[in-house]
């Protein structure tokens, strides 16, 4: 791997809450088009490290860089405005803003965000309705969708940022298995079409099939980053022969 | 056999309400065959000038008119004051959280009467802007003594609906490329106002009361008139026209909090 050419390199990252080391040198690197999938038990860092890379959370240590970004450098929410455009992000709890229609949930950003053309923006999320199949749905409130259709619509939220990279924070977790499929069809189409995806996720079939890449992690650390074939058939590193050996 | 009343908690609130109004029908038209009628009628000749501070009505010069507006001035005035001290209190910044913090718990422990002298005091008769003459009427002043400490309440109303908002929408929001102000603007207090409403016209109810306060400024409020244009009425009939204000404050405040504590209901039932 040409690691100059890396679209997110990230380099020894270091993050505490308070006396609580959480994240101890975490290295990782992703090449545009790429899947990652990062697994690993309950706390031990998974979503600290996503919220990092688009700067939600500030880093005490290391080097974060996306695109031409130096996110360890950006300071204010200004600053990293380029960046949020650049990185989307879909979250467990879906986060949908409840207050507004599924329609309204995708234009609000790019309208007051990007300052993009209103007609335009509303055409770019109707297609993006249709392409998750909810273009029937555009004018309910969240309230009103299931959890799946939810989780669809923030999926369809962050696309109409254009960006060139996703961030997948466990996005099946909250949802009943009924539901997680067409959630799952549904990232599963954004990986084939090449985007950028880092994905934190506990189902690991999905894993072994849509990632490139597989990162295991063990408290703060990355243990194992493997293809998904050797990290999931030939485990080298015991922490994840015990891990899979609990989950699979 | 044995009976028993089973009552229901509404039921038996029902009884006790009907219970009073009935032992206060039964006072006023006892105290009426005793010689009330005569004050009643007193009253009735006068209401005019209690409602509006004309004798004839029209036009509205003060009265009980006064205090609703000042009620509605003073809220305006609040609202908006109220609401940046709530948001200032929950600023990263401790440059604009600490001293937001101080003016709320000055103004929240100081007696509004106290407020209202400070600000006949402090407040200049008119100021000069660029050569441009401002006045600041008695009005203008009781507006702004009533709205402070208002507003310092109000502030605490919007820090706890502020609060209450799930911390998720804040991370989306900023996830999406938000700043802080344009958070608020869009997500945060577009949901945090319909948990507001029901703080908001409490606090509406107790400013309509204080109202009675701004008679210190001079202002020709209800109490201003019952106090001069009235006072040469007899002391017995006086008692009748101060039962008659406290009435119209009753009758205007109460049905607003119980519209408010019908909506605290109803925000409670959803949790979005
Ligand atoms: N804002 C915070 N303040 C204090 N501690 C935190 C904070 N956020 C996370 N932590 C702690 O950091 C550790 C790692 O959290 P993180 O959310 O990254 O774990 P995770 O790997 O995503 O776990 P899960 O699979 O349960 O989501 C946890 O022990 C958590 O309690
Ligand atoms: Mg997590």
């Amino acid at each position: 791997m040409k690691r100059s050419e890396a679209l997110i390199e990230i380099d020894n990252i270091h993050k505490s809450f308070g006396d609580f080391e959480v994240l101890k040198g975490i290295s990782l690197s992703v090449n545009e088009g790429e899947a990652v999938c990062i697994i690993g038990p309950s706390g031990s860092g998974k979503s600290t490290v996503l919220r990092c890379i688009n700067g939600l959370l500030p880093i005490d240590e290391g080097f974060i860089r996306v695109g031409n970004h130096r996110v360890h450098e950006l300071r204010s929410e200004k600053e990293m405005r380029p960046l949020r455009h650049q990185v989307s992000m879909v979250f467990q709890q879906y986060n949908l803003f409840p207050h507004k229609t599924a329609l309204e949930n995708i234009m609000m950003a790019p309208i007051q965000v990007l300052g993009h053309e209103r007609a335009e923006v509303e055409d770019r999320a109707r297609k993006l309705l249709e392409k998750v199949r909810l273009g029937n749905k555009a004018d309910s409130y969240p309230g009103m969708l299931s959890g799946g259709q939810q989780q669809r619509v923030a999926i369809a939220r962050a696309l109409a940022m254009q960006p060139e990279v996703i961030l997948f924070d466990e996005v099946t977790a909250a949802l009943d298995p009924e539901t997680v499929k067409e959630v799952l069809l549904t990232i599963r189409e954004l990986v084939d079409d090449g985007l950028t995806c880092i994905l934190v996720t506990h189902e690991m079939k999905f894993a072994r099939e849509v990632a490139d890449r597989v990162c295991f992690t063990d408290r703060g650390l990355i243990v194992e980053n493997a293809p998904p074939a050797d990290l999931f058939d030939n485990p080298q590193d015991p922490r994840t022969r015990e891990f899979l050996g609990q989950v699979l | 056999m044995n009976m028993t009343f089973e009552l229901s908690y509404e039921g038996k609130k029902r009884l006790v309400i009907g219970g009073v109004l009935a032992a206060i029908a039964a006072w006023i038209a006892v105290d009426a065959m005793a010689g009330g009628a005569e004050h009643w009628a007193r009253v009735f000749v006068r209401l005019p000038l209690l409602l509006t501070g004309q004798g004839d009505g029209w036009p509205i010069t003060g009265g009980f008119a006064l205090n609703i507006l000042l009620s509605i001035a003073s809220m305006a005035v609040a609202t908006v004051l109220g609401t940046l001290l709530g948001i200032s209190t929950l600023a990263q910044s401790p440059y604009l959280r600490l001293p937001a913090f101080f003016i709320m718990n000055f103004l929240r422990n100081s007696p509004w009467l106290v407020l209202l002298f400070a600000m006949l005091f402090i407040l200049p008769f008119q100021v000069e802007v660029f050569g441009l003459r401002i006045p600041f009427p008695p009005f203008v002043k009781a507006v702004i003594g009533l709205a402070l400490p208002t507003a310092a309440n109000l502030s605490e109303v919007v820090r706890g609906a502020v609060q209450s908002i799930h911390s998720g929408q804040w991370e989306a929001a900023r996830a999406l490329g938000y700043t802080t102000p344009q958070i608020y603007r869009h997500v945060i207090l577009p949901q945090a106002l319909r948990r507001m409403i029901p703080g908001w016209m409490n606090l509406y109810a107790l400013l309509t009361i204080a109202t009675a306060l701004a008679t210190v400024t001079g202002i020709q409020d209800v109490l201003t008139i019952l106090n001069t244009s009235l006072a040469m009425e007899s002391e017995r009939v006086l008692v009748y026209f101060y039962l008659t204000t406290l009435f119209l404050f009753f009758a205007y405040c109460y049905p607003i909090a119980i519209f408010a504590r019908r909506l605290e209901r109803a925000v409670k039932g959803d949790n979005i």
